[in-house]
């Protein structure tokens, strides 16, 4: 027996949800059509459809961009910091694709490894994931090459199946999936079914070998000249996640925040004498690629990707980590 | 394009030629063609959307030696602006000014037709002609103009009319809900050809001027601080707009400082060769009495 659940059902779920102060995050249509993943108050302008395609990535309502650290007041001759709250809301996030829930268990073992980050690890204890399984993919999908699938449940709490006659099939993967849609759904004997998987072409162990073999190889600096160095790849991927610290006011109080950094930007390794060790867009790819697909997995035994496409999608050069990949794959045959 | 790309190489007139090619995803964008054999890489059709002109002052790009650019019209505005601000000289580069059709909207919905629309901004385009270019290619009759009064009430001006409708408190929530969205990835401003500042403001940490906190009091500093320093220079291209990934309609920003210039000051950037920037010059002519 299968356990079904109808869009308008999930639309008063939300709205339930909001109005018992927890915190909902889903896809939201702009004017022009497109979607964004954003705090929601009602479940108006939701867009409950399992093939959405989202722009922006769910990591930042783990990771939010910006996100307060401490306090600090400034009296007589001392300083007096007091700690940020830890996030104690509940939130829900719902219309997620698989490969960006299966982004959070990538990410676990490096907020909880030399250092216990509280703000990460409260907000992944505190949210429910509702992913949708896909409905198609488009040529920037990747995720057969990265071990993931569209009815993947890695990372998610729930995943929900289109019916295609506006229910969902729901499947639930742990006690906050369970708690959720208890007493919500009705048995069914219809079951759902996934999207084909897009086509695996990458041998990632060959990729990774190149990669660890050719740090100066003038592939980085040739095949990257398109690229402008902005950040949206990183700050749309679901698994970057590098960070600033700055404080933020004047001398005699304010805060220290954590902001989303990326290494695609100049600024993020220049040092202060002036040098800078990435001085070359070409280096700032390599560190990219680098990082995901051969010093990552060196440290925590998974590939820092997952295959979403976000990255590509997002460029206005449509470069990005496939196309990268792609490129390394062509010098791998050519010896 | 290709003939014109490939005599530039084979005589040495310029090393590498920036123009628009198919790339492996399907879309297409830059490509840099070195050797006279790859010429055929190069494409013109109506998904040129991309500004090539912000390659000229990219050190990876200059490394590549003296450059060729496939421009359009308002990319060869912008080269225009780089040459009167002294960034480039005009006779170091050589421009293969392309007559445009007006761009496609790859990221829009279907017209009634099933076609993609045209950016609305191609729509009400005076530029389609490139001006100030080493050589001109395509039919100069087939531009399909709007007349610049009938432009003035469509697409972007249509778009940004509705904006000025608004009441201020209006127009602040309009501005701060697509705000929210930015995340300070900086794609506005890598992708400009007039940004091309060694140093941003953005990035000036010692101190720090603007937050570089992607909260809306810092997406509002940033947005607003970058639109100002393009006031009297941008030139339309749309690049800043098309490379946002929180698709903010940065370009309106932009829009209405150009017609404050062209309104107060009758200043058109990029159109003429040899204009002193808005900003950085004054007539003793002006109608404010405090600059004499």
């Amino acid at each position: 027996m299968s356990q079904i659940i109808t869009r308008e059902q999930l639309k008063s779920l939300i709205s339930e949800l909001v109005k018992a102060d927890t915190l909902v995050a889903a896809p939201v249509a702009t004017e022009k059509g497109t979607c964004f993943f954003q705090y929601v108050n009602e479940s108006a302008r939701v867009v409950l459809d399992a093939g959405t395609s989202v722009a922006n990535s769910i990591k930042e309502f783990f990771f939010p961009r910006h996100e307060e650290i401490c306090r600090f007041v400034r009296q007589a001759n001392d300083v007096v910091v007091t700690d940020a709250p830890v996030f104690d809301k509940r939130q829900v996030i719902f219309g997620v694709r698989p490969c960006e829930a299966s982004s959070l268990p990538v990410l676990d073992p490096l907020f909880a490894w030399d250092y216990q980050d509280r703000f990460y690890q409260s907000r992944r204890a505190n949210t429910t994931v509702v992913s949708f399984a896909c409905t198609h993919t488009d040529p920037h999908c990747f995720c057969s090459d990265m071990g993931g699938s569209p009815d993947n449940a890695s990372g998610s709490d729930a995943l929900l199946f289109d019916l295609g006659d506006g229910s969902f099939e729901v499947r639930t993967f742990s006690d906050k999936g369970k708690a959720l849609f208890e007493g919500r759904t009705s048995s069914s004997d219809r079951t759902g079914k996934a999207c084909e998987a897009p086509a695996k072409t990458l041998d990632l162990d060959a990729i990774r070998h190149w990669i660890d073999a050719h740090f100066n190889d003038p592939m980085w600096d040739e095949e990257t000249y398109r690229c402008v160095g902005c950040g949206a790849c990183t700050y749309s991927c679901p698994t970057c996640h590098c960070f600033d610290i700055v404080d933020e006011g004047s001398f005699a109080k304010g805060k220290r925040v954590k902001n989303w950094d990326s290494c695609q930007s100049a600024l993020f390794t220049l040092h202060a004498s002036g040098h800078n060790p990435r001085g070359t867009q070409g280096q700032r790819q390599r560190q990219r690629i680098s990082h995901k697909f051969s010093i990552y997995p060196a440290k925590f035994k998974v590939f820092l990707c997952t295959g979403c496409g976000n990255c590509t999608r997002v460029c206005s050069t449509s470069l990005g980590v496939k196309p990268m990949l792609d490129k390394i794959a062509d010098k791998t045959k050519q010896k | 394009m290709r003939e014109t790309a490939g005599k530039l190489l084979a005589e040495g007139t310029v090393d590498v030629v920036i123009g628009y090619g198919r790339l492996e995803t399907g879309a297409v964008g830059a490509v840099f063609v070195t050797k006279v054999a790859d010429v055929d890489k190069l494409v013109w059709n109506d998904e040129c959307h991309q500004d090539l002109v912000v390659y000229l002052t990219r050190k990876e790009t200059k490394k590549l030696g003296r450059p060729a650019v496939v421009v359009k019209g308002c990319d060869a505005r912008a080269a225009v602006v780089l040459a009167n601000e002294s960034q480039i000289s005009l006779s170091d580069v050589y421009l293969i000014g392309m007559v445009c059709p007006g761009m496609k909207n790859t990221k829009a919905a279907n017209d009634a037709s099933g076609n993609l629309p045209l950016y609305d901004r191609c729509l009400t385009c005076q530029d389609r002609v490139p001006r100030h270019v080493n050589a001109v290619i395509g039919d100069e009759a087939k531009t399909n103009l709007l007349s610049p009064e009938e432009a003035a009430t469509k697409g972007n001006f249509a778009r940004l009319a509705k904006l000025r409708a608004m009441s201020p408190q209006e127009r602040l929530d309009w501005w701060s809900h697509e705000f929210s969205r930015c995340v300070k990835c900086y794609a506005c401003r890598q992708n400009c050809p007039l940004c091309y500042c060694n140093q941003c403001v953005a990035d000036k940490n010692r101190p720090v001027r603007i937050d570089t906190s992607s909260t809306l009091k810092g997406n509002f500093a940033w947005n607003i601080l970058r639109a100002f320093h393009l006031a009297g220079r941008c030139v339309g291209c749309g690049a800043c707009a098309n490379a946002c990934p929180a698709g903010i309609d940065l370009d309106l920003l932009n829009l209405t400082l150009a017609m404050t210039a062209e309104k107060e000051f009758g200043h058109v950037s990029g159109r003429e060769v040899g204009t002193a920037p808005l900003i950085g010059s004054f007539s003793e002519q002006d109608k404010e009495d405090f600059i004499r």
